[in-house]
């Protein structure tokens, strides 16, 4: 098969409907990567908007530009949209657009839930956005401390719109965070062993990850406020036995991992780009592995240094701030292995350069004061005054908008196909970090002088308003800055100005395709050998055109990759994608249908969204699979692969594993919120416990203990070509019985509208019962595609995956059924 | 995956003795522990104490992840996992040194 018949058959599999029905229907990481990265700029644009008004209205005293409840919401929208509109969705977009070209494969591992994760994203921002147009938008700080928010202060509907349209949005980062851990780990080319990864993609893997256990702690925390205001449960309410304290333990448990969720891919792209810019490799690629990763876990361990100023005893203040001060050190070895990497090789000043050199100077001065604010006693001083604003925004500008910059400018052609031809972007730079600077410095030297952050208005007799009127001029250059970036990008995509394939010279998978890249990116797969194979093999783009690599042959109509062993990168299953469909986009639709039953309090339709997302799901995984067996595939170079459905390692069960971890990280939170409120909020004991009984205690033990073992008989029974039925029919009766001994608790449970302790057992109870459903689902999902002839004794992938699932009830409901048992039992 | 395990695993001890430590000090203050043992007050006594097992099991960690018949084949891996072996290590022992220097429950 010649190149170019080759490339018409893949082009016609691997493409999206035309026009823009194909914007609804694509599930291509090409498609729905630039969806993102577009979404998320238009939201930076909004955002920065919104700081405009704020330097506005600070740029003099006494202004009357905006009344303090505008201006509430101005400060609170723009943090909210740069934190989660802006920056984690374009990491989200970045990484979806290029780690399956820059690992050398296909497209990412679920690329349906790409596309709901997408839509989730697209409809719960915009839900925010009509809150602003309409005036009613949050109001309470983009950290939404209660008491403030909770319903005695806050009665409105504007903290509602933040808790629930915050948590549709958040959908998408976990789905997204699945679905690039599974990616990285499993959809490589062949011979991508670990030690050959692009860096790239080691910190999208550790960032992915981070999502996974940093999200879930702030997931809970919404949920609990919005129980909180919709009904009258008191977790942060002290009279009643809960504390407002513990939404900033849940707020910074996500908040602060959060800072280096988007410090860490920023740093991703300086490792990638920046020894491209200087003609050489990267310096110390296994201790920038080793730093990310330490990095990664030290910043679970910083949340309390947000708190310095809530009354913690000195030892808990001094284990946050010493640990706060270690953090320096895995940043100092990313960057002197920075360094070092610009003294190895030749710096060529480009524009990309440029932001890398305006990212340098800015962030490691947004560390410098982050050290100072570690300090204790320097952060009772300066906490919550534009000291710290100044602070944060030179971590996240220097540590995230120069970086992204570097990248956009170096992946253009890329995006494009085309090469620059004005040259705005460095004139654009200047002023973006002139501007930048002159904004943040002043800031820093007003919070000194005491100016609190959030203040609508000031008195010219503090003494401030030069410096303001200073930092609200350099604001406005910064964004002449801005907007001059977008124009430059509009000119160099409205220009066809045909360019080269590779002109950086770069030697990673991504330069190895036409620009820009066509829906299936290769047109056969490479087998790898190094950190940076186009350096090695210049020819490599030809060859695999000519179908060299493996999977050159289109079969069928099927949109075929294969995945890899973890650790070595030797090819193990043979994977068929699923093709276009509008199922993501209706599934969202219908979940922003629960989101908004809840907002506008019209609970009848909640339960009608429930069930339509619920068979959605349904059909979603029945798409999946068939019933007959397809032999082993040869794949190329002479390898030949198993299907997925034949493997008990299916994909499915990667992409479970790693949404159980952010499951599990949301139960965990949830235990300790009960810990916490049990041993550190005033009110309690409750005036009346939880009344145990043996009976149901015992039940629920006796349905958590013969789940998983009926689900492992059911498994064993397949694949001795025995019948599954039996075992799946015991495993229900298992799932069942948890089922009634959590409604039991949340029945008996004390009240929960009149103690913490009542509301708390009660949701553990509704997140015990909604995994027994949720599990119940499943195996009557799995029953119905025996019965159709989906599963076999070779087509087993599908019961490790329920199994899996009817594991982690069994856990859960173990714990729940504890707490809520245990403490009357033993007293 | 077990390769990923090596690389993870020192620094996940760390955090789990971190959070566990903090939480016992809350505890610990929380029910107005007094007393002593051993000469001293039987809060610090059991605050050392969890620190001492923290560090130890780190040792154990570093000692294992050095080790010919448990480390990894992948070069790549040993270096990584004992490099976060070191930080879980070095974690442990300055994150928690309140524990030592710093008064409780104040």
């Amino acid at each position: 098969m010649k190149a170019l018949e080759r490339h018409r058959k893949l082009t016609a599999i691997w493409a999206s409907e035309s026009g823009f029905r194909g914007w609804f229907s694509t599930v291509n990481h090409n498609d729905l990567g630039r969806m993102f990265l577009v979404t998320a700029f238009f939201f930076f644009l909004v955002g920065g908007l919104l700081a405009m008004l704020i330097r506005a209205q600070l740029a003099t005293p006494h202004s009357a530009f905006a009344g303090p409840e505008i201006y509430n919401q101005i400060f609170t929208m723009h943090g909210t949209i740069m934190m989660f509109l802006f920056a984690i969705p374009t990491f989200e977009g970045l990484a979806i657009y290029l780690l399956p070209k820059i690992l050398g494969t296909r497209d990412l591992a679920f690329p349906r839930l790409t596309a709901y994760g997408y839509w989730c994203y697209a409809f719960g921002g915009s839900m925010l956005l009509v809150a602003m147009v309409f005036g009613i938008a949050p109001d309470g700080g983009w950290f939404m401390y209660p008491p403030l928010s909770g319903p005695i202060y806050s009665p409105g509907i504007n903290t509602d719109f933040w808790l629930i349209g915050i948590t549709f949005v958040e959908i998408s980062a976990i789905a997204a965070a699945v679905e690039i851990t599974v990616s990285i780990l499993k959809y490589r080319a062949p011979g991508m062993s670990l030690d050959k990864m692009p860096i790239f993609a080691w910190y999208a893997l550790i960032t992915a990850l981070m999502i996974l256990t940093g999200f879930p702690p702030l997931i809970l925390g919404s949920v609990l406020l919005e129980v909180e205001r919709a009904f009258g449960f008191p977790f942060f309410q002290v009279e009643l036995g809960g504390d407002s304290l513990l939404w900033q333990h849940l707020f910074w448990l996500f908040g602060h991992p959060e800072v280096y969720i988007i410090f860490l891919p920023a740093a991703g792209v300086i490792s990638t780009v920046l020894p491209v810019m200087c003609r050489t490799t990267l310096l110390g690629y296994g201790w920038i592995v080793a730093a990310a990763l330490a990095l990664a876990f030290l910043s679970f361990g910083l949340w309390v240094h947000h708190m310095f100023t809530t009354g913690i005893p000195h030892m808990g203040l001094a284990f946050f701030s010493a640990a706060s001060t270690l953090v320096a050190v895995p940043t100092g070895v990313q960057i002197f292995a920075w360094i070092g990497t610009m003294w190895k090789g030749q710096p060529e000043l480009r524009l990309p350069m440029l932001h890398i050199m305006g990212f340098f100077c800015t962030f490691v001065i947004g560390g410098l004061t982050g050290v100072m604010v570690a300090v204790v006693p320097f952060d009772w001083q300066a906490h919550d005054t534009a000291f710290i604003t100044a602070h944060l925004h030179y971590v996240l500008f220097g540590g995230f908008v120069f970086p992204i910059f570097a990248g956009l400018y170096y992946w253009l052609p890329h995006f494009t196909g085309q090469r620059r031809f004005f040259r705005l972007g460095e004139l654009a730079f200047g002023l973006v970090f002139v501007g930048f600077h002159v904004t943040f410095l002043a800031m820093h030297w007003v919070g000194l002088l005491g100016q609190r952050r959030r203040i609508p208005t000031y008195a010219p007799e503090d003494g401030w308003t030069a410096i303001n009127l200073i930092s609200s001029v350099g604001s406005f250059v910064l964004a002449i800055g801005i907007a001059m970036i977008l124009i430059d990008v509009i000119l160099h995509a409205l220009t066809a100005n045909r360019g080269l394939r590779n002109p950086w010279g770069a030697g990673t998978l991504e330069w190895a395709m036409i620009t820009p890249a066509p829906a299936y990116n290769f047109a056969s797969l490479p087998h790898v050998t190094s950190r940076e194979p186009l350096a090695d093999d210049p020819d490599l783009a030809v060859r695999l055109a000519r179908g060299e690599g493996y999977l050159g042959t289109p079969r069928q109509d099927w949109r075929e990759t294969l995945t890899v062993d973890v650790a070595t990168g030797r090819p193990d299953m043979h994977v068929i994608y699923p093709a276009n469909t509008r199922l993501p986009i209706i599934m969202s639709a219908i979940t922003g249908v629960f989101f908004l039953s809840l907002l506008l309090k019209f609970y009848w339709t909640v339960p009608i969204a429930v069930v339509g997302v619920a068979l959605l799901a349904w059909k979603w995984v029945w798409m999946l699979g068939r019933t007959d067996d397809l032999p082993p595939l040869p794949v190329g170079k002479g390898v030949v692969l198993e299907t997925a459905a034949m493997s008990n390692r299916s994909p499915g069960w990667w992409g479970s594993v790693f949404l159980l971890t952010a499951n599990a990280t949301f139960f965990g939170s949830l235990l300790f919120g009960f810990a916490f409120l049990w041993t550190v909020a005033p009110g309690w004991p409750p005036p009346t416990w939880f009344v145990t009984s043996p009976l149901e205690l015992g039940l629920g033990i006796l349905g958590a203990v013969i789940g998983p073992i009926a689900m492992r008989r059911a498994i064993n029974s397949n694949r001795r070509g025995g019948g599954a039925l039996p075992g799946l029919f015991v495993a229900l009766c298992g799932v069942l019985a948890v089922a009634l001994a959590c409604v039991a608790i949340m029945l008996r449970t004390p009240s929960p509208t009149e103690h913490a302790y009542g509301a708390t057992l009660f949701v553990l109870g509704g997140y015990g019962l909604f995994h027994a459903a949720l599990g119940a689902l499943m195996v009557i999902f799995l029953w119905a595609r025996v019965r159709r002839g989906f599963v076999s004794q070779t087509r087993q992938a599908e019961l490790p995956i329920v199994g899996l699932w009817v594991s982690y009830l069994s856990a859960i409901g173990t714990l729940v059924l504890l707490a809520a048992h245990l403490p009357t039992l033993l007293s | 995956m077990t390769d990923i395990l090596r690389i993870l695993i020192a620094p996940l001890v760390w955090l789990a003795a971190f959070s566990s430590i903090y939480g016992l000090h809350g505890i610990i203050c929380a029910h107005d522990v007094a007393g002593g043992t051993f000469g001293g007050a039987q809060p610090r006594a059991i605050l050392v104490g969890a620190y001492g097992f923290a560090i130890l099991m780190q040792v154990a960690l570093i000692i294992v992840l050095y080790s010919q018949r448990l480390t990894s084949r992948s070069g790549f891996v040993r270096f990584v996992s004992r490099a976060t072996g070191w930080v879980g290590l070095v974690a442990t022992v300055w994150s928690l040194l309140p524990v030592v220097v710093t008064t409780y429950c104040l």
